[in-house]
């Protein structure tokens, strides 16, 4: 089990000011581990993943990837952000590219990652499209791809479908799935949606606020490959419901707040 | 295909495009006839003196031998290179400076009163003293022309500049970039529709900066013709020079959209 260690955090807070925003945070995550992180809003999950990102510094404490110490974004990590974020002028091959052109690899290995990648997301014959001209849904698969490009270990997803429609989310559920059953990379997803987190994840991390900190840790055994009509075995909705038991609280407690505002 | 066979679909294809214009233009031309004809009749039925006004008839009329005695194409070409040479000096420096004070904080603060202040006083009333300093001939023009288009080019710059998109400077950040590849990735293309805009903005008001600067004193250029055919009261030349500014004015312009959709593809639809 050491052995396939992936990423080590301990001890991690963070402060914005007087702000504590996370916690004395201890957990390790196994390789190939699909991890999803629910918890209230303002709990701290995105500055989390952007801190194991290298977009945000740690007040105290250390995150590690392979043994060793996060301090700056890099290629071993791909970043799906919320807002799909692509450049508007460049077409989508040279949105999905951006990472190794950064990188300043141009191999014929590069190219044809790139290409597979776009069919893996069901974006070929897309390639010379603005993301102006595409739907919401094509841009986030755009988005994930563009991520995958730089081949990371580890993929790092801040609510990459909450701008979606229901429908359109159930898919990129199931392709993501199929898209990591394939490579197995290690994945830290973010979600408010619980039923995505367990469907999904290995295990899900919940979250609890004020201050941020990782209240509990939910394994997820259900077979894989899972299909979307696993949503409704009992063993799910059981699992769902678990969760939804531990954040209730902190989630009524932050809307009442963030009324009262 | 062969030639035969282009030819037959371009013969089946022009009536469509015919069509095509019509629905687009047709308005616009519509209404500039009839702006035309109106101009006419008022010209020939209600201003009784030729002293007042032109009709557009008289005006074109009016062409011809200014055409052939080659005034017209002398005081074109010194227009046209005073616009040119400080429209061009102007957009250089003017990109140059917005780009100095969007990076420094130092050149901001030392350049930004100046910037803002010139950009606010009517620059074109210190024609006269540009004359008195660098006499009749193109250079006071160019240097009245540069001053009228660079602010607006700078501030554009400067503007366009500051807007980056934070989310997408995040993103590239994300990827490892460094700060010259967030330059060229992200800066510098959300600032080119500013810059652009700048540089149109500019083409306006350097046309403004040679007929003005031309009105107090030059040897010749359209602002020159202008002012020597109301001196003599010669109204259809005086239009001659007004309409040639004004073609040049729209063709320049929509000369900048249409480059503007091949360098700017992303912006629009
Ligand atoms: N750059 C910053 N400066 C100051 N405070 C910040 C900054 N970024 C985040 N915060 C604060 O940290 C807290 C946690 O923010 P974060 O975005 O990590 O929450 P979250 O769990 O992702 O919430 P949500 O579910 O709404 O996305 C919030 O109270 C927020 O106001
Ligand atoms: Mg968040």
């Amino acid at each position: 089990m050491e052995a396939s260690v992936k990423l080590t955090v301990s001890g991690l807070t963070k402060r914005f000011g007087d702000l504590e925003v996370l916690r004395q945070i201890n957990t390790s995550i196994g390789k190939g581990e699909f991890i999803s992180i629910v918890g209230p809003s303002g709990c701290g999950k995105t500055t989390f993943l952007r801190i194991v990102g290298g977009l945000e510094s740690a007040s105290a404490g250390t995150v590690s990837l392979d043994g060793r110490v996060i301090d700056g974004p890099g290629r071993d990590r791909g970043f799906v952000f919320q807002q799909d974020n692509l450049l508007p002028w460049r077409d989508i091959l040279s949105n999905v590219g951006i990472g190794s052109e950064i990188a300043g690899i141009r191999t014929p290995e590069q190219r044809a990652l790139t290409q597979h990648l776009l069919e893996l997301v069901g974006l070929k014959g897309f390639e010379h499209y603005y993301p102006r001209q595409l739907s919401g849904g094509m841009r986030q698969r755009v988005n994930l791809a563009r991520a995958l490009a730089v081949n990371p270990d580890l993929l790092l997803m801040d609510e990459p479908f909450s701008a979606l429609d229901a429908q359109t989310r159930e898919i990129m559920q199931t392709e993501l799935l199929r898209i990591w059953e394939e490579g197995r990379k290690t994945v830290l997803f973010v979600t408010h949606q619980i039923d995505e987190a367990v469907f999904l994840s290995d295990r899900v991390f919940v979250f609890a606020r004020r201050p941020g900190r990782l209240q509990e840790i939910i394994g997820i055994d259900l077979p894989r490959p899972r299909a979307l009509a696993i949503k409704r075995t009992p063993e799910f909705v059981a699992l769902v419901d678990r969760i939804w038991k531990l954040i209730e609280h902190d989630v009524r407690a932050s809307v009442i707040e963030e009324h009262a505002l | 295909m062969s030639i035969d066979a282009i030819q037959r679909s371009e013969r089946r294809e022009s009536p469509g495009l015919l069509r095509k214009w019509a629905s687009r233009h047709g308005w616009a031309v519509g209404s500039v006839v009839t702006g035309l004809a109106i101009w006419e009749i008022a010209a020939r039925g209600f201003v009784a003196s030729k002293l007042f006004l032109a009709s557009p008839s008289q005006i074109v009329a009016a062409i011809g031998p200014l055409w052939r005695s080659g005034e017209l194409q002398v005081h074109f070409y010194t227009s046209a290179l005073e616009f040119v040479l400080g429209y061009g000096a102007a957009c250089i420096l003017g990109i140059a400076l917005g780009f100095l004070i969007a990076s420094s904080r130092r050149c901001k603060q030392a350049l930004q009163p100046w910037v803002s202040g010139l950009y606010a006083t009517p620059t074109v009333a210190l024609a006269p003293l540009f004359i008195l300093w660098f006499g009749v001939g193109i250079f006071s023009k160019i240097v009245v022309v540069a001053l009228l288009v660079i602010f607006p080019v700078i501030i554009n710059t400067e503007t366009g500049l500051r807007q980056t998109p934070q989310n997408l400077v995040e993103t590239v950040r994300s990827f490892g970039a460094s700060r010259r590849q967030i330059f060229y990735m992200v800066s510098l293309p959300a600032a080119l529709p500013f810059i652009f805009a700048g540089l149109r903005l500019g083409i306006g008001r350097g046309l403004i900066g040679v007929v003005v600067a031309e009105l107090f004193g030059a040897r010749a250029g359209l602002g020159q013709l202008i002012q020597q055919s109301a001196e003599t009261f010669n109204m259809p030349a005086l239009f001659v020079g007004v309409v040639v500014l004004a073609v040049a004015g729209i063709v320049l312009t929509s000369g900048f959209v249409w480059l503007e959709k091949r360098l700017v593809p992303w912006g629009q639809d």
